[in-house]
Formats: C-alpha cells, structure tokens, sequence
C-alpha cells in the first residue's frame, strides 16, 4: 500500500517541556488512522506538527513521497491536506454558507491562479452551487443566515468538517470530531464521518478519546503516550497490547 | 441566502448619491464651502481604505498620513519639476509612491509584528518620512512644494480645463467617488472575503490554503495606494504640498472619522468625514472650539454608542423592521463587526 505521510525521528517541545519524543508515523492511503492517548499525550501536538501549524525541532515529515518539513500549513494544505481543530475554528461573523463560500474559493484560486480572484466580484454560480450542496449534505439547512459563531457546537464542528471537505483534500485530519458531543450526536458524528470518507475516497487521521467513536471508524490504532508511540497496529492488537492496558487501566 | 446583486446594486447607488450630493454644493454655497466639500470628499476616501484595512484586514495603522503625503509629494514632483508630462501621469505617479512605500514597510513589518506592534511601527515609520520630506531639499524642506498648477486635460476632441477651483472640484468628487467604489468592489471580491476571513481567523484561513501574510500585505498596499491618490488628488486642488501633511495628526484623522461614522459599515468613515467637516465649518470662527467640540462628540460616540452613527442608525432600522442580521442587504453587520472592533480598541 502508498504511504501518503511518513514522520521520521519527529521530536518537539515547547520551551522546556518535551512533548514529542523521537515519533516515526505514517499513514497509508485509505486507511482511517486514529490517535489515542490519555489528556496531554501530545495528540494534538502531533497533529499541529504533521499539518504544519508548528516547526518541528528535529525530524523529517513527507507527504506523497516530497519532503515538507519546511512547509508552511498553508503551502502543505496545497498538496492535498485538510485539518479541523480540536475546538472548532469557523469564521463566527459569517453564516456557514459564507464560511463555505470562503473555503471553495481558496481552492479554485489555489488551482486556477490569482486570476480567479480578479474577473468576478460575487461568487461564481458553481461556486454557489457546491456551497449549498455541502450545506445539504452535512446537514445544516437550518443555520440559513445565522452568524457561525451562534451555531450549536456540533453544528460549528460539522461546518468545520464540510469547510475542510470544501478543499477536496486527499487526507483529512480531525482532532477529536465528537468532543463534548451528547452519545446520540456522537453515532450521529461517526455515521457522518465514515459516509464522507466514503464517498470522497479519503484517507482519514483522527484524534478521538470516545472508544466507541475510535473503534467505530478505526482501521489502524496507534496509541500516544507521554510523547512516545506505545503501540500501533490493528485496533484489535493494539487493544489487547498489555502496556495499552496499563496506561489506560480500568477502561477497556 | 445572500442576494450579492441587490448588495451591489444598493452600494452603486449610495455612492452616486453621495455623488449628486456634491455635486449640488457649488450651486448652493459659497467658494469656500466649496472648498472644505472637495477636501471632505477626499478625506471620506482617505477615511474609507483606512477601514478597509482595519475592518476589513484586521491591521491597525497609525501612519496612513506616510501613503497621503507620498501621494501629495510624487503629484507635485511631477507637476512642478516635470510640466511636460500629463496630469494622470502625476497622479499614477504619486498612488506608485504610497503603493512602494506600503509594499516596502508591509515587507517588513508584517514579518516582524502584529497588532499594536504593528501600529507602532506604522507611528515610526510615518514620522520617518516626515523628517526625510523637512530635511530634503528637492521637496521644499518645512516650506513645502508651492504653486501646483491645475490642469488642463487634452482628450483628442474635447479639451478638460480643470484650473477654476470649481472644475477641478468636480474632478475631485467623481474621482473620489470612483476611488471609493472601486474599494468596495475589491472588499467584496473573492479577494477581500478572504481577508476579511484572515481578519477573523488567520489559522483557519491558513488551513484553507491561504498565504496570510502575503494577503495582509496585499490589504496594506490596497490601502496605502489609494490612501497615496488622495493625497495626489488634493495637491492641486490647495495648490501646495506641505510637510504639515506628513505629520502624525494627519494619520489619527481617518481613525476619529472611523470611530464616529462607525467602524463595522463600510460607508461608516464617510459619515464620520462628513459630520467632521461640518463641525470644522460650524466652529470655523472660534479658534480651538472645533477641537474640543470633536474630543467631545468622539468622547460621547465611543462610550455612549461603540459602533459609531451607521452601527445606531443600523441597530434602529432592524428594531424597526424586525429583520434578521444578515438580511440586511449591507456589507457588514455592526453587531459582530464593529462590536469586535471596539473591543479592539
Ligand atoms: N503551546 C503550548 N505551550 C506549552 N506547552 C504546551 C502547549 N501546547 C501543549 N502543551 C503541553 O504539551 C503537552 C501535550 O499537549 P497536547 O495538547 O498535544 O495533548 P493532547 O494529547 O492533545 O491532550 P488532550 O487529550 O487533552 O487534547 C501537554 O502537557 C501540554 O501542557
Ligand atoms: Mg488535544
């Protein structure tokens, strides 16, 4: 199978408190990879370094076969990554539809060059068109021209999720997609979330605490802890693994 | 859904309104209210590509008064030093001076700062030029570039003869009202929504695939362009470029009409240079009480109605009609933006 990301010997700290130790990762295409560790294993610090949002200390990180460790988020965002954050980043002052209308247009500019942003002042009819049918397909009709930033918190995590879509990106990551949803949400989130990465052939990268949520989506399980990968491999593997059992004694 | 036609359509007309409007004033008032209409006109543009940086960018800048002198001084050069050359040659000219400049002081600033840091430097950098113009012979020193003539525009068949103060006014008042809705245009451009959306979160917009800060140099050049036409507008029309243009006073005007006129409309600075050359008129017999009458109505705007007067006009037609925020037909909707950016402050 291709890998489409590989981290190599990937060490970060903030200041003095190392938070990632000598992590090597990869990802093959296709496969919904998921993150698990307990609160400050350095999930979304991997996730920060893998996107780009931070410099690695030292390391290597690949995507599709080309180094990126010196890319910006944005420029590996180009070649074919999406990313939702932990709490949900939308533009609060514009209805999701606008929020969509931002995110579609970077990708057509990032394709077709600076001259998109120059011929047309509203935005394209097509433009239009995908944006609503994102909002159909995700489910928030009901939002119409509220402001985002006075969405419900799952509705702010599914607007992040459909803007991240919007790029047609080849991976996805998701730091924690069901954070501080109710149980019903939550299937209602996984249902979404393996629709989407069927239906667009996505290769999926999740952070995710909720076991019901990581061993519905899961087809490979790496599990982080104090900055050190522990174990990775099949989710049935990994949950029988003894050292897993250790760190997360008592639950599951 | 937004209807981005109506929205067009409905800012075309305020900005031929406020067109006609000017266009009216030679006809009712005197010449020196005439003049004080042709320089508000301008301020309302200088008023409104500060804004649009602000608003629209999120960059906060204490030195537009740099771009406004750059503008007055390269207009000048070329008209006094260079007579042969045609009048828009002076004016594209001294809007490539303000562009330079912001694109030279955006390169390096907006690597190194951001949010009062960056205002600051805006502050130093403006000061800097001020004293380069005092110290530079070339430019006229403290006594400045005097007897700018206006011109007269040769277009094949007709002949425009802009040298009455009248003439020239009418020149002013289209090319500002051009100037103004060529800027709300570019704001409503898939380009300025994107910097509008770098202003209310660089992190996501980063993980669209967008280079911020080539963006937000972008926006500061925008601005310090049209800033620079202003000032290049103006030259001939007071017929002198003076360092006093230069000095920072000059750079908190845009920013008191922002606050009164309203920082979250697009339209909000107009107003504001609108209300302030008026007060200026009022007051124009007593010396100093045009300043305090200004502290004071600032004063009252800010604590009393953050928003400014289109944020109160606007939240009182919506209690009136009833409307949802968003369907208001504008650019912007006062509660979110402008009650952030006077959070800001
Ligand atoms: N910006 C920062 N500056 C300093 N320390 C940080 C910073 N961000 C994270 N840390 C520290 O790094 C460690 C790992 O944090 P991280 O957010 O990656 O954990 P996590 O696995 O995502 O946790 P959670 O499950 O709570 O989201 C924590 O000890 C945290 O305190
Ligand atoms: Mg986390």
């Amino acid at each position: 199978m291709t890998q489409i990301m590989q981290a190599r010997a990937m060490c970060k700290s903030y200041g003095p408190v190392r938070v990632l130790e000598n992590v090597d990762f990869e990802l093959d295409e296709g496969e919904a990879h998921v993150v698990i560790g307990p609160n400050g294993a350095g999930k979304t610090t991997l996730f920060r370094c893998l996107s780009g949002e931070t410099r690695i200390d030292s390391g290597t990180i690949t995507l599709s076969g080309s180094d990126v460790t010196a890319l910006e988020g944005w420029q590996r965002v180009k070649s074919g990554i999406g990313r939702s954050f932990q709490v949900a980043r939308i533009f609060g002052g514009m209805s999701a539809f606008e929020n969509l209308i931002i995110a579609i247009e970077t990708r057509e500019r990032n394709k077709n060059g600076l001259r998109f942003s120059l011929r047309h002042l509203a935005p394209r009819k097509a433009v239009l068109e995908e944006a609503e049918r994102l909002i159909g397909e995700l489910g928030l009709e009901h939002t119409s021209d509220d402001a985002a930033e006075n969405l419900s918190h799952g509705d702010k995590k599914r607007l992040e999720l459909a803007m991240s879509l919007a790029l047609k990106p080849k991976l996805l990551m998701l730091d924690e997609p069901t954070a501080g949803m109710s149980p019903s949400d939550r299937a209602e989130a996984v249902r979404l979330i393996s629709q989407v990465r069927d239906t667009y052939g996505l290769t999926l990268l999740l952070t995710e605490h909720d076991m019901e949520v990581v061993f519905g989506l899961a087809t490979r399980l790496t599990v982080l802890h104090q900055g050190v990968i522990i174990a990775s491999g099949q989710p049935e593997e990994v949950r029988a693994d003894s050292r897993v059992r250790e760190v997360y004694l008592g639950q599951h | 859904m937004i209807d981005y036609r109506a929205r067009f359509r409905i800012n075309l007309a305020i900005a031929l309104c406020g067109l006609a409007v000017f266009a009216i004033v030679p006809f009712v008032a005197n010449s020196g209210l005439v003049f004080l209409a042709g320089l508000v006109a301008i301020n309302i543009v200088f008023g409104l590509c500060w804004n649009f940086l602000f608003s629209g960018a999120g960059l906060l800048s204490f030195g537009h008064a740099m771009f406004f002198a750059a503008g007055a001084y390269g207009m000048a050069v070329v008209s006094l030093r260079m007579p042969e050359l045609p009048f828009f040659l002076g004016l594209a000219f001294g809007s490539a001076c303000g562009a330079l400049i912001a694109m030279i002081f955006g390169y390096i600033a907006l690597r190194r700062a951001s949010g009062v840091y960056f205002a600051v430097l805006t502050l130093a950098f403006s000061e800097l030029i001020h004293i380069y113009i005092t110290k530079t012979t070339f430019l006229g020193r403290n006594d400045g570039l005097v007897g700018i003539p206006r011109p007269t525009i040769d277009l094949g068949p007709w002949v425009l003869d802009l040298t009455s103060a009248t003439s020239y006014y009418y020149f002013i008042i289209v090319a500002m009202t051009i100037a103004a809705f060529a800027l709300w245009c570019f704001q409503n451009s898939p380009a300025g929504r994107l910097i509008q959306a770098i202003r209310q979160d660089p992190l996501r917009t980063a993980f669209l695939g967008a280079g911020i800060r080539g963006w937000q140099l972008t926006a500061f050049v925008v601005s310090g362009t049209i800033a620079a036409f202003c000032g290049a507008v103006m030259v001939p029309f007071t017929q002198i470029a003076s360092p006093e243009i230069a000095v920072w006073t000059v750079s908190t005007q845009p920013i008191l009409f922002t606050l009164l006129g309203g920082a979250g409309h697009f339209w909000g600075p107009a107003v504001g240079a609108i209300l302030f050359g008026a007060i200026a008129y009022g007051t124009r017999a007593m010396q100093g009480l045009s300043d305090i009458t200004v502290s004071v109505l600032l004063l009252t705007v800010v604590l009393l109605i953050p928003g400014g007067l289109l944020g109160l006009w606007q939240r009182r037609r919506r209690k009136a009609g009833g409307r949802q925020p968003g369907q208001a037909g504008d650019d912007a909707r006062p509660g979110t933006a402008a009650g952030k950016v006077e959070a800001r402050q």
